[in-house]
């Protein structure tokens, strides 16, 4: 149990206490909640699954958190196992965290609060719904989706079993604020459309097989995706997207289009105030072999991807100044994460709630259909597919590898 | 069909791990083009669905499903279910099945059904649940006591995802004690579904026998919630 009890751990020890102990019974500073700890009954107990490049950058920031109790790690690769745990150990100074290759053992621990997923994209899903499913709240990176079907079954979940659930993407919040405060502040007039520029497309792999490393769960990396053989490339965590990485390859991602489109989407859409609606219809362009789409929002809006001419975040307004409006914000302290831990106190609606976070992944996968079969789409939100296209239909979604289902 | 496509239709007999994706893009763009033509099309399918049939390798053959997934009708579904009861091509031919909009399609997954078991019968039961078929209810309740406990578990998870009435009460049946959770998960579902389609008297049936104290706390959480918006409430 260590010098660091779990919220839990703590209740149960003081509940049990009784005036027969014969010694004094010891309280340590960190059971009071020392400078940089909270009490451990305020503490969020988490665990992490997918520990990778992106997933070590979430761990730490919850790991450094006075608030959160970190107890487990979960990834496929022993060496990212180990050396997440490592940094738990590190953290509390103790061998108390504990390491697992199979998420599902992790979500099955009943005192565990929330979890941190950062797996490949082609995981998020299977593991949003069913940590919701176990009672968990989730902070899934982005892009939160591989899939349109899997955006409605992460929300249903969410909401079914009153989870908090927020999306990843810090960016979204940080990184715009120029074109963000613009139009909030109303100097821009009504907004007509926002340009965003975001590539290339994933494409199929075709790797050769190699053998693969001790210590690397290949079968369970791939999980629902198609079976191929085991390549470095196939498989690195490397945010590159040049076809050395999983972010290249459409079996496990929507290459930039969702990768950093969940950044520059999602900024784009906060800028212009759309987050809560999804286009209801893409227009596929090819002017002299450069392809381009636009996208139509019940609201009029005019969102466009890699249009001509346009740099990325270019928005045109009527020009007439408005009056501004309150700009959503984080809550709590410490950007998104600290936002995930307030609203899993609270149970508020995180700044990135999982609605909002799969509303910017649906402009994503619109658009990679619409790139796929060179041709414009028309989508209804409310019945979640493309109104009497049963080709684009097809696309909707992709059958998972048993024994993985959603 | 020109002899760019004929080359790449040559070169997809042996494609294999390895070779350049450039060898067969020729098909991808052939595809994209006959748009609207569906003699083209019938053309394309047809030689997608001799390389399903011949020796070619486990690589071309994946191939040859992603692209039926796209323009499959209910010629190539034979070829497709042929590929069901293959342990290395039971996946990439659901692939294709999953989510073709044909009758035959979810016929020959309901037919696999019989014919496989374990992993590869999870694996239809998935496509299946998809699928979301009336048909399937009644094949897919008789598995709910299957000896193969995850088999069990997938099918009560897939009659969730179907949510219908039917898989509702197939679902309120005796189950074991090893599929609870996965039980509690899928009626949750339906009776979401009841809801939604203004069976009240339904859903606050199912939401009342979840919450009860046997339910782990997060399910009785979603009961109540569920009987609130029963009550045409929210919490």
């Amino acid at each position: 149990m260590g010098n660091n009890p779990t919220r839990r751990e703590f209740l149960k020890r003081a509940g049990t206490a009784t005036a027969a102990i014969a010694a004094p019974y010891v309280i340590t500073s960190t059971a009071l909640g020392a400078d940089d700890r909270a009490a451990p009954s305020e503490r969020i107990v988490m665990g992490g699954i997918g520990i990778g490049n992106m997933g070590r950058g979430d761990q730490g920031a919850f790991l450094g958190r006075g608030d959160v109790q970190y107890v487990a790690v979960c990834d496929v690769n022993r060496g990212h196992r180990e050396g997440a745990k490592n940094q738990v150990d590190g953290r509390y100074q103790n061998k108390d965290c504990a390491a697992y290759n199979d998420y599902r053992e992790l979500l099955a621990r009943d005192d565990i609060d929330a979890i941190h997923c950062a797996t490949p994209d082609h995981w998020h899903a299977i593991i949003v719904v069913e940590a919701c499913r176990s009672g968990k709240d989730v902070y899934c990176q982005k892009p939160e989706t591989r899939t349109l079907r899997e955006g409605k079954l992460m929300v249903d979940a969410a909401r079914r079993y009153a989870r908090v659930v927020s999306g990843g993407s810090q960016r979204v919040r940080a990184d715009y604020n120029g074109v963000v405060n613009r139009c909030w502040d109303g100097e821009l007039g009504e907004i007509k459309s926002i340009n965003v520029n975001v590539g290339p497309l994933p494409t199929e792999c075709n790797l050769p097989g190699e053998v693969v490393p001790d210590g690397f769960d290949w079968e369970m990396w791939l999980g629902p995706a198609p079976w191929q053989p085991y390549h470095p490339w196939r498989c690195s965590g490397s945010f590159n997207i040049n076809g050395q990485s999983w972010r290249s390859f459409s079996d496990y991602s929507g290459g930039g289009m969702t990768d950093w489109g969940a950044h520059h989407f999602g900024g784009a859409t906060f800028a212009v105030d759309v987050r809560e609606l999804q286009p209801e219809e893409v227009t596929f362009h090819n002017e002299n072999g450069k392809k381009w789409l636009s996208y139509r929002y019940p609201n009029g809006l005019l969102l466009t991807h890699n249009r001509p001419g346009k740099g990325n975040l270019d928005v045109e307004g009527t020009g007439e100044k408005r009056e501004s409006k309150p700009q959503p914000q984080y809550k709590g302290q410490g950007g998104i994460y600290g936002d995930f831990i307030h609203c899993v106190k609270t149970r508020e609606k995180p700044f990135r709630d999982i609605e909002l976070a799969v509303n910017t992944a649906v402009v994503s996968h619109l658009g990679l259909i619409a790139y796929e079969l060179e041709r414009s789409l028309k989508w209804d939100a409310a019945k979640q597919e493309f109104a009497g296209d049963e080709e684009a239909n097809r696309l909707v979604d992709r059958a998972r590898r048993e024994p993985w289902q959603l | 069909m020109n002899e760019t496509l004929d080359q790449a239709f040559e070169a997809l007999k042996t494609y294999d791990w390895g070779q350049e994706t450039k060898l067969v893009e020729p098909i991808e763009a052939a595809i994209v083009a006959s748009e609207g033509d569906a003699a083209q099309r019938r053309e394309i399918e047809a030689r997608l669905v001799a390389v399903l049939q011949g020796d070619a390798p486990y690589d071309a053959k994946q191939y040859a499903c992603r692209r039926l997934r796209v323009i499959g009708t209910a010629a190539s579904v034979p070829a497709l279910a042929a590929l069901l009861t293959d342990e290395r091509l039971l996946h990439m031919g659901r692939f294709a099945l999953e989510r073709m909009p044909l009758a035959e399609a979810g016929d020959a997954l309901r037919d696999a059904l019989g014919k496989v078991n374990g992993k590869l019968k999870i694996g239809v039961i998935s496509s299946l649940a998809t699928r979301d078929e009336a048909a399937s209810v009644a094949p897919l309740a008789a598995l709910l006591t299957d000896p193969d406990a995850a088999v069990a578990r997938s099918t009560t998870q897939a009659l969730g995802t179907i949510g219908s009435p039917a898989a509702a009460q197939a679902l309120t049946g005796g189950v074991s004690e090893g599929t609870k959770a996965a039980v509690a998960a899928a009626l949750l579902v339906c009776a979401e579904r009841a809801l939604a389609d203004g069976k009240r008297a339904e859903a606050l049936l199912i939401y009342k026998g979840l919450a009860k104290d046997d339910q782990p706390k997060h399910v009785r959480l979603a009961a109540k919630r569920g009987m609130l918006a029963c009550a045409g409430r929210k919490e």
